[in-house]
């Protein structure tokens, strides 16, 4: 019944239009592991992203690119707020993680209250039109807007990674959400190591959140429903696995989409939520291979540099 | 049949007065309050003026106030000006309830205007049991006309203009294979299911039907099928914050088929998002036009003056604005038969009146069962702008 083409299109489709929620799910993945933090503030962050292009580009007639720089500097300065006036101010209070997770929900409704406020709830979109140009491939519509998405997911994903494994800072990071009294006995800035994760988490959104105000229209509240698959991504792929989070984002996406081929479309939203019930039933750690363990002390010796005295 | 023209006429005259020395109603207030002026006569307004929807409900709401302006400009109900409350329903049952039980416990109305089909549906036990009157204005689910006693309508059900729809492409335009997409919601479902019947009713054939998630950002899957499906025209019944994107990634996937939805895409921006894909989109409108009408005209040059742009979604704004002048006429009658305004005898007087004659939609007839008849303009982008296709009904 179906043709090759139509499983390619499918496939073609689907991880483009995945491509902003794999890296909403990095983003919150990174900062569940590094900050210990179920972060819904990354909403807010993401409003923020969305707004701040949205003026910058809708409202205020600048060019693509200065979009993105808005979105950017948008997200990472939310980030850093929440960190610096929230969490870190928070934890000084020795505040249970439940509190922490009411204050996350709070922030994000309030962003979204803000951005009401100032911007309406008409849905918005960072440029004018929609419609983006399409050329066909072997049978296979690819838009411009797909080859956008997909190289920016890929570039953010391989930097990240990079910037996780090859840099002191993104090494500390690891340390941290390895074992943080371990990691500051090692001499490891546990504030330095979080605002970093924050910060980055806050750039990937700010990218992610770019991509998809530039393909579907947004409102004040939209963040918090995209965030929904970002958290269930990471549920499923592994609390603590970034790997996992960025793999299960685009399966689920596969899926999803997919699913309406060979069963009735009205359960196509069901899906999401009766896979988070099975992770969490029968996979309560996730779904994830088992990984070889790294000691800790090479991770966190990499963390510090040689010239460093040895427990800072 | 109640004639409203002579209100417009002096609501039109007092009108100016008032846009013309607006400073003057400040320094009148503090006059006004030496005289013992009679309450003025409430009913209730429960809208969206928060949360998805409030882009409609917002507009919707301004249009109303609007409305109560121009009727109290003319003197109101035989000197009794008109008011009303107003509470956000969040376009959410749950937030709707709330508001209508203090409309009706603490408020007292003895009537309470209120639109989207699920809050509409979900306050309507509230209305029969308390016999205080639902009017239900823009909701378009089947299912407002059999909600009980004291709910009523005064925008035509989903059967009106999405049957108009699909008996005009089936027979004038000729289309015999028709895909369906819908919002998997109560809006989407059933409405789907009235195009569904009608469209099959005029000899054609529906070859795909498929239902999208609310929350949906891709539906590559579903068009996909429905190309599968080969139609010659697709029909989208969606809301105005995914059916501008659906249509898009039609597009983009090489659907070419004409495509048709109903009031909700009515909508200048939906030209300005879409571009050369709008092109040959057909949506429907329950109320006459600028074009068609020296009143909407007016109407809609005050949004434009006042507000900086067109309202959106224009056709509700216009059903908002007449509702004061249906209760008006309601008051009023009640007024001079010397009865109690109470939510039974708004009823009684209402049916008993039946017919209305209102600034911006026109004509309106309230049936015995609780649906109202009215025609059905079907627009089509054209050029990159929206023209009026046909009249229907």
């Amino acid at each position: 019944m179906f043709s090759p083409l139509i499983l390619v299109q499918i496939l073609w489709t689907s991880l483009a239009t995945t491509s902003c929620f794999v890296l909403f799910a990095l983003a919150f993945a990174l900062v569940l592991k590094v900050n210990r933090v179920f972060n819904f503030a990354q909403a807010a962050i993401m409003t923020v992203a969305f707004y701040a292009a949205f003026t910058a580009v809708a409202r205020g007639g600048a060019p693509g690119w200065a979009g993105l720089l808005a979105a950017l500097a948008g997200a990472a300065f939310m980030a850093v707020a929440l960190q610096v006036l929230g969490f870190r101010a928070l934890q000084r209070r020795r505040a249970s993680s439940m509190f922490v997770f009411i204050f996350t929900l709070i922030v994000s409704e309030l962003i979204s209250y803000v951005a009401m406020l100032l911007f309406g709830t008409w849905p918005a979109t960072i440029f004018p039109s929609l419609f983006w140009p399409v050329t066909m491939v072997g049978g296979i519509a690819v838009s411009q807007w797909d080859m956008l998405a997909l190289g920016a997911t890929a570039v953010a994903l391989i930097a990240t990674f990079a910037f996780l494994h090859l840099s002191r800072i993104g090494q500390a990071m690891t340390a941290v959400a390895d074992n943080p009294d371990l990691a500051a006995f090692y001499g490891i800035d546990r504030n330095r190591a979080q605002l970093a994760a924050m910060v980055l988490a806050g750039l990937i959104n700010g990218l992610a959140m770019f991509l998809y105000g530039t393909r579907a229209q947004v409102q004040p509240t939209s963040a918090i429903e995209l965030l929904l698959f970002a958290i269930a991504a990471t549920i499923i792929g592994g609390i603590g696995n970034l790997g996992g989070a960025v793999v299960t984002a685009v399966v689920l996406g596969l899926v999803q989409n997919a699913s309406v081929l060979f069963i009735p479309s009205e359960w196509q939203g069901f899906l999401l939520y009766f896979f988070l019930f099975l992770a969490i039933v029968l996979f309560p750690r996730g779904v994830h291979l088992p990984v070889r363990k790294r000691p800790f002390r090479t991770v966190a010796a990499a963390a510090r540099r040689p010239e460093e005295p040895a427990g800072g | 049949m109640t004639d409203v023209a002579a209100i417009e006429r002096a609501a039109g005259l007092t009108r100016r007065a008032v846009l013309g020395g607006l400073g003057a109603i400040g320094a009148g207030a503090g006059a006004g309050a030496l005289h013992a002026e009679p309450a003025p006569l409430r009913f209730g307004l429960a809208m969206p003026m928060t949360g998805g929807q409030a882009t409609y409900g917002q507009d919707q709401v301004k249009a109303a106030q609007w409305g109560i302006e121009a009727v109290n400009a003319a003197g109101g109900v035989n000197g009794r000006m008109i008011e009303a409350v107003i509470l956000d329903t969040q376009a959410d049952a749950r937030t709707g309830i709330e508001a209508v039980n203090r409309l009706i416990s603490v408020e007292k109305v003895p009537v309470f205007v209120t639109a989207w089909s699920e809050v509409v549906k979900a306050v309507a036990p509230i209305a029969n049991d308390s016999r205080v009157v639902e009017l239900s204005v823009g909701a378009n689910s089947p299912e407002i006309a059999r909600l009980g006693d004291y709910v009523y309508t005064t925008f035509p059900l989903a059967e009106v203009d999405i049957t108009a729809v699909a008996r005009y492409s089936a027979t004038t335009l000729g289309r015999k294979r028709a895909a369906v997409l819908f919002i998997n919601n109560e809006t989407g479902i059933t409405a789907a299911q009235v195009y569904r019947n009608a469209f099959t009713r005029a000899g054609a054939q529906i070859v795909a039907y498929e239902a999208y998630d609310p929350k949906a950002t891709d539906w590559t899957g579903q068009i996909l099928k429905v190309r599968l499906a080969s139609p010659d025209i697709i029909h989208i019944q969606g809301l105005v914050a995914d059916t501008p994107q659906l249509i898009a990634q039609l597009r983009q996937l090489g659907m070419t088929q004409t495509i048709s939805s109903y009031s909700a895409i009515y909508n200048p921006r939906l030209i300005q998002q879409l571009g050369q894909a709008a092109n040959g989109v057909i949506a429907t409108s329950l109320a006459p036009g600028a074009s068609d009408s020296p009143a909407v005209k007016a109407y809609v040059e005050r949004w434009k003056k006042e507000v900086g742009r067109e309202p959106n979604g224009l056709p509700y704004t216009q059903y908002l604005y007449d509702v004061p002048f249906l209760i008006t006429t309601v008051f009023r009658s009640l007024d001079d038969h010397g009865r109690p305004i109470t939510g039974e005898s708004f009823r009684e007087q209402m049916v008993a009146i039946g017919t209305f004659q209102l600034p911006l939609t026109g004509k309106l007839a309230i049936n015995p069962d609780h649906t109202v008849n009215k025609s059905v303009y079907l627009m089509q982008v054209q050029n990159g702008a929206w023209t009026q296709l046909a009249m229907v009904g």
